[in-house]
């Protein structure tokens, strides 16, 4: 029963990482048959500016997104986990923009990012707050994806309550008792009882910006302006399937593979000492 | 200011604060949707607005209509349907064989593959998609619904086998003991026994996976080729591309994509929520 997993997990996943390999090293457009060309794709993927450009995005994405997103969720988690009267209601508004789809997501943002007409530049400028262009402006591109992606927390918020939830009531009445302030309490004892959740959520939020950030940048900004929002997934994407060079694109994703392999590998060391998911 | 209060004032006080920025935190996340769900309902060639509209004046459902009519959205849609229908059934089963299975093993190997699904859920599906759609292009399903459904063979996602192992795994032993004496198979332990005891779980991962493939834009991006097989989210992209700046088609459409995932997920959160504990939640 285990075999329809396990085999398709081996032809959708391992089989697609054991091919990448071997297509880093040749010359391939996807019709004539791979020609061998040795290192040479990875030259010209590190000799091409436009590499440097996008890991630096990705980066910049992640310091900026990762931080917020986790704080995000924290607070969140902290403000909503206490039952009262409208409590699921509130709740159900947090996660409301998780669930809507990537697409429908994108364009939204694209109106309400409208630098002249958006509603969001309508309210800064009732405010009097300035109004910058967002999208159309280079230095705001990539911070104004990092804000749309700041409301699609869901998971992290439940992930977080639940791991809130998880924290015995005796542990802070006893601190209480004690004499703890609640910043004591949260100090000491929420928040390294959260660390194993928070290490958790930190990598796999950096791992999946290797992802998440592709629909955005595709569909809202193309990369521009003036490559402010070209991030790794789409320069993969442009590689291979605009300009079918294969060999390039793999060579790109080796690295991604690599990168993602070793964030991988700190969040096994973590999740073994700690026997997540399994019973007791 | 509040230091002088009795206590008793003092905690109301902070009471009544502690409500309003609940409020207020929950409207920040809701109100940019209100916005997109206004700007669907404006008459489309008219000056776009100087002041933030929560109800347009005058209001018009006509773009909900015209989307159908500028593209096939219909066709688009009932590909969508298409390819959720046959990925739910298809994930619920491969998901909760191996769920399953993952529960009746010895520990060890248990653990290992609890741990590799959890490894697996990281990766990134662009860290793939070069070689996997070379070996779709190998199956010859390009520009085919199947391309987009092959992942539901492999349960989707390995976070759905975890939430069947974890249902599973909190189902007494003895039950299944009892079960195996009278000569039960393991087929027939999981659809009698196992499956009408995580209810909860097979509807949680139905509507998780009524999402992961409605949503889905990047796999029918690279693999579906001719118009008539595109699903909603290339279609969007598709009415994008015709016209950038009516935004009111725009917005529309992007409501009518959004509609089933946000009343499914509204008819269902009660679920994903740490006290309704979806039998078997992550944490203990």
């Amino acid at each position: 029963m285990l075999s329809p997993y396990l085999l398709g997990t081996l032809a959708l996943v391992a089989l697609p990482a054991f091919l990448s390999f071997g297509l880093a090293f040749t010359l391939y457009d996807g019709l004539a048959a791979p020609v061998w060309r040795g290192l040479q794709n990875f030259s010209e993927v590190f000799a091409d500016p436009l590499f440097g450009t996008a890991v630096r995005n990705s980066l910049t994405f992640i310091l900026l997104a990762v931080p917020l997103r986790l704080l995000g969720a924290l607070a969140l988690a902290l403000l909503l986990r206490q039952r009262h009267r409208g409590t699921g209601l509130y709740r159900a508004a947090v996660y409301l923009p998780t669930v809507i789809p990537d697409v429908a997501y994108a364009l939204a943002w694209l109106w309400i990012f409208n630098p002249i007409y958006g509603p969001l530049n309508l309210l800064l400028g009732a405010v009097g707050l300035p109004a910058p262009a967002w999208l159309a402006q280079s230095n705001t591109a990539l911070p104004a994806i990092v804000i749309m992606s700041a409301f699609q927390i869901g998971e992290g918020f439940v992930v977080l309550l639940a791991g809130l939830q998880d924290i015995p009531q005796d542990y802070h009445q006893s601190a209480a008792l004690d004499g703890a302030s609640r910043w004591q309490c949260f100090r000491f004892i929420t928040l390294p009882l959260l660390a194993p959740w928070l290490l958790l959520l930190t990598l796999r939020d950096i791992i999946l910006s290797a992802q998440s950030t592709f629909t955005p940048a595709y569909l809202m900004t193309g990369g521009g302006p003036y490559y402010a929002t070209l991030v790794v997934p789409l320069l993969v994407y442009e590689e291979a399937f605009d300009r079918f060079r294969f060999g390039q694109g793999a060579v790109l994703m080796l690295l991604l593979f690599v990168c993602v392999g070793l964030l991988l590998l700190l969040v096994y060391l973590t999740v073994r000492r700690w026997g997540y998911g399994d019973d007791r | 200011m509040t230091a002088k209060w009795p206590a008793g004032r003092r905690r109301l006080f902070g009471a009544l604060v502690h409500h309003v920025v609940r409020v207020a935190v929950a409207a920040v996340f809701v109100v940019p949707l209100l916005w997109v769900l206004a700007a669907s309902l404006r008459v489309p060639g008219l000056a776009p607005p100087r002041a933030i509209e929560w109800m347009p004046n005058p209001a018009t459902g006509s773009n909900y209509a015209r989307i159908f009519v500028l593209v096939p959205m219909g066709t688009f849609m009932l590909n969508s349907l298409i390819v959720v229908g046959l990925a739910i059934p298809l994930t619920i089963v491969t998901a909760s064989w191996a769920g399953f299975a993952v529960s009746q093993l010895p520990r060890r190997l248990r653990r290992r593959l609890v741990i590799s699904a959890v490894l697996l859920l990281m990766v990134p599906s662009t860290a793939l998609w070069l070689t996997r759609f070379l070996l779709v292009r190998q199956l010859m399903l390009i520009d085919t619904l199947w391309a987009l459904i092959l992942p539901a063979l492999m349960g989707s996602s390995p976070f759905f086998v975890l939430l069947f192992y974890w249902t599973f795994q909190r189902i007494p032993e003895e039950l299944f003991e009892s079960a195996r004496l009278d000569g039960a198979g393991a087929l027939a332990l999981w659809r009698r026994l196992a499956m009408p005891l995580a209810l909860p779980t097979i509807a949680a991962v139905s509507v998780l996976t009524f999402s992961l493939y409605w949503n889905d834009f990047i796999n029918p991006l690279l693999y579906l080729k001719s118009e008539s097989h595109y699903t909603l989210p290339v279609g969007l992209q598709m009415l994008q591309q015709m016209d950038k700046t009516n935004w009111p088609l725009l917005m529309a459409a992007a409501v009518v994509m959004a509609a089933p995932v946000v009343l499914l997920f509204l008819s269902v959160q009660r679920l994903f929520w740490p006290e309704g504990r979806l039998a078997g939640f992550p944490v203990r």
